[in-house]
């Protein structure tokens, strides 16, 4: 520093901020996070929770250990597009429309919206379930929640709709603690959880690949890739939304651990015979107490009316993307009207069909699942083929332990979701 | 053959990638995989052709003169095929569909992103030019291959006819590789965009086309549209320049807009940037930059008309057209004594209505809305509001001014606020 300029002060700034290294990562973090957190968080949607009852009270705790691997899976994934995104500034469907031609994404896009489409209605489902526990009609929860998720979004910013989903993650607190209210024994539950179980009964098999099949779904990857683009990380600051995407996995799995559990130990010892996250949450009453029933059914809600928002959101994005529309929060209806059509579609359509009197729900429900199970393979092949692709992500391409990593993981991811397509087609 | 017959045919891209190529004695070379044209012109003229030969995993290349004929298949001379070079493009050439098909362009008649879907081509007698690029639904569909059947669709369910979107090549501007934004700096179509426009391209491309756009611009089109970019974007394009490069853009900025941006900055690029700075912008920024954003200090500019009262009409006339290109603002002339003491203000509307001889001080208005560089953006704002100024000035307690706030400065901290 010249002499001629006596700043004192910036030295003694500097050591104060170097002594708070920690906390000034930790402040970066907080402020880069969310992508990650939100995606996976939106994963614990209607289907999910009511996966997870039913694992836990048809099986017990027998498969906990499931959870494991998926999250490892889950990260191994998560982490690719997370990096794809920083690095190439795009979005997942963008590369793949400029590596693979308009036929491809175009039909990609279809099927896309189609399974999307089919978890939207799941979620509005959802939200129907848990509020007809409070005694609310799903005639009036229904419209209500589809109009406030489609608000949010149409009237609010990014910004402010990143902020009330980071919230609604929070609220994801409520099966931990209604987790807690039943009571469990751990050094049961922690021996469980770390010994791998496995019953050659179709039952058991079904419902282990369930609980994958729930945990990593097509959008997601597209939806975390753009939210990382949209947050215009630098290719330095990948460090932090890498601990974004592991802190995420984790988190779901802690979620999806508890509802397990809680369904074990409470529903399965009792041995009661459930259809339903709803059912679930009913149950729940006699055994572990009502606030244990609201708790469950709140949680539900807060999951529902969340994924009911982001699912939507994140299928406007990845077609709009695709095929060059203009697709922000940050513009006008009249700016982005195939980003703001598609999304308005999916809800306002999504949420007529639950209040259809004798809708065919299972039916749809499959034939979404279906999808969802054709589109993973392809999903997973082509993120494999652009993160190895040097002419996008230059040095950042997968080594060859990730490479071994990731091939077997998608392996074994696209094996599972063929097993779940061949039983749900029987 | 049908198309030989006609003088002028158009085609699409996607209509020609693909085709057979043979020989006129009728055997097979292999399929085209790509078109070549040299991109000077302003209906860029398809030069050569690229192809796959049947059972080779090479890519060829082969001049389009040795095409004798396009219409189902593509017919070449026999003895020419063998001519064949290795892929290399040249400069000032440009493959359609590796970098156009499926990419980024700029309308920049529209002032859009858009994703091209296909290219429309002319072919008059022999040759084969770009003419326009497809970025509508019915280009799509005719990639996916459902054209003919969503024109019958439109047809039957709305009673419309589906038309192509298209956009005339002198209107776009690639941006697949920074080569070809280079290319155009002669002929930047960018540059005649409207800066507010430029910085919303600008602000939706992606992180890495955001610099390359940006370093494509010349200085002063680069500037103007920096002031108009969202800050933490400012940051980012700046962050990726040079001192030096930066520095020139910056100075061509206005020295409120300057400030606020080396402000966001971190500390060591600002101070490197300043350094390079000429001196007399480098002291008004710095002098702006200790200054609290949303604070008068903040806003303020300090680039304005000042004269002292003896000055006339006529030289406060001649004084405003001498600088009106580097002043941020020119409707307000502000009167001041040699320790820069506010006397008053007079309006461009009063000089002109004035006789020439006047003097200023004859002239002003003494009685001054003025604020302190601590006032904030509230106060300010109901200021402008009640008074109706194009501008407010900064002064000090001993009523010497520090700069003025226009009314563009204000909004720009206010819009945010205004809701959508």
């Amino acid at each position: 520093m010249p002499a001629t300029r006596p700043q004192t002060t910036v030295p003694a700034a500097a050591e104060k901020i170097s002594r708070k290294g920690f906390l000034r990562n930790l402040g970066i973090f907080f402020a880069l996070i969310g992508p990650g957190i939100i995606t996976s968080n939106v994963d614990n949607d209607a289907g999910g929770i009511t996966t997870y009852s039913l694992a836990g009270s048809e099986f017990g705790l027998t498969l906990l250990w499931v959870l494991i691997p998926t999250t490892l899976a889950l990260i191994v994934i998560q982490e690719m597009c997370a990096r794809m995104g920083v690095v190439s500034g795009k979005g997942l469907s963008e590369l793949i429309r400029e590596r693979f031609g308009a036929k491809v994404t175009f039909y990609l896009m279809v099927a896309l919206f189609l399974t999307n489409f089919g978890n939207a209605i799941s979620n509005f489902a959802g939200v129907a379930a848990s509020m007809e526990i409070f005694g609310v009609s799903k005639y009036i929860s229904v419209p209500l929640s589809a109009f406030f998720v489609w608000w949010l979004v149409v009237k609010g910013s990014y910004k402010s709709v990143e902020k009330v989903f980071l919230v609604a993650c929070f609220f994801y607190i409520s099966y931990i603690i209604s987790g807690f209210l039943a009571k469990p024994d751990w050094a049961l539950i922690g021996e469980q959880l770390i010994t791998p179980t496995i019953r050659f009964e179709a039952d058991f098999l079904t419902m282990a690949v369930g609980l994958v099949g729930t945990t990593i779904a097509p959008w997601m990857q597209f939806y975390l890739q753009s939210s990382v683009v949209d947050k215009g990380l630098k290719a330095e600051d990948y460090q932090y939304a890498r601990m974004d995407v592991i802190f995420g996995s984790v988190i779901v799995h802690v979620v999806a651990f508890f509802i397990i559990m809680l369904c074990a130990v409470t529903i399965f010892q009792a041995g009661i015979k459930i259809e339903t996250a709803k059912d679930a949450a009913l149950a729940l009453a006699p055994l572990a107490g009502k606030y244990c029933t609201w708790l469950f059914a709140f949680g539900l809600l807060n999951a529902s009316l969340f994924a009911a928002s982001i699912l939507p959101l994140s299928t406007a994005y990845t077609i709009c993307e695709a095929f060059g529309w203009e697709s922000s929060l940050n513009r006008k209806f009249a700016e982005a009207p195939q980003f703001y059509g598609l999304y308005s579609l999916m809800i306002f359509l999504g949420a007529s069909v639950i209040l259809f009197p004798n809708i065919p729900l299972i039916p749809i429900m499959f034939y979404s699942q279906v999808i969802n199970g054709l589109l993973l393979p392809f999903v997973l092949i082509f993120i494999l083929i652009l993160i190895n692709d040097r002419k996008i992500m230059g040095t950042y391409v997968n080594g060859w332990v990730l490479n071994l990593i990731s091939y077997l993981t998608i392996i074994a991811l696209i094996f599972l979701s063929g097993m779940m397509f061949y039983t749900s087609l029987r | 053959m049908a198309i030989n017959l006609s003088p002028q045919v158009f085609l699409f891209l996607s209509q020609i990638l693909g085709k057979k190529i043979v020989d006129s004695t009728g055997r097979p070379w292999g399929r085209v995989c790509d078109l070549v044209v040299t991109s000077a012109e302003i209906y860029p003229p398809v030069t050569g052709v690229l192809f796959k030969p049947i059972g080779k995993k090479a890519i060829l290349r082969f001049s389009w003169e040795k095409i004798i004929d396009l219409g189902r298949e593509l017919i070449v001379e026999p003895a020419n095929i063998g001519n064949q070079i290795e892929v290399p493009v040249k400069e000032g050439e440009l493959l359609l569909k590796e970098s156009l098909l499926d990419k980024q362009i700029v309308d920049t008649h529209g002032a859009k992103v858009l994703r091209v879907n296909d290219l429309h081509l002319l072919k008059v007698n022999h040759s084969l030019r770009l003419v326009h690029v497809d970025v509508g639904l019915r280009g799509l569909m005719r990639r996916v291959g459902w054209e003919k059947a969503m024109d019958r669709f439109f047809q039957w369910f709305f009673d419309y006819h589906l038309t192509d979107s298209l956009i005339p090549w002198r209107f776009v501007q690639p941006l697949s590789s920074p080569d070809l934004l280079r290319l155009r700096i002669a002929q930047n179509r960018l540059a005649q965009l409207h800066p507010a426009d430029l910085a919303d391209i600008i602000e939706e491309l992606d992180i890495h086309k955001r610099s390359e756009v940006f370093q494509s611009l010349d200085i002063e089109t680069a500037a103007e549209a920096l002031e108009e970019t969202d800050p933490k974007i400012q940051v980012r394009l700046i962050e990726n320049l040079n001192p030096a490069h930066a520095s020139d853009i910056i100075e061509e900025m206005s020295p409120s807009e300057a400030a606020d941006l080396l402000g966001d900055l971190p500390k060591e690029k600002a101070e490197g940037i300043l350094k390079e700075m000429e001196k007399e912008i480098a002291e008004d920024v710095k002098e702006l930059l200790v200054h609290p954003e949303e604070k008068a200090g903040g806003l303020m500019t300090t680039s304005f008309p000042a004269l002292p009262p003896q000055a006339n009409v006529q030289e406060a006339l001649d004084h405003l057209r001498q600088q009106a290109e580097n002043l941020d603002l020119i409707y307000y002339l502000y009167v001041t004594d040699a320790e820069e003491h506010l006397l008053g203000v007079v309006s461009l509307r009063d000089l002109f209505t004035a006789h020439p001889q006047a003097s200023l001080a004859d002239l002003m208005d003494a009685r001054v809305v003025t604020v302190t560089v601590e006032e904030g953006k509230e106060e300010i704002a109901s200021l402008f509001a009640k008074y109706g100024f194009q501008a407010i000035p900064v002064t000090d307690e001993h009523n010497r001014i520090k700069g003025v706030i226009t009314f563009k400065n204000l909004l720009e901290v206010v819009a945010p606020q205004l809701g959508k």
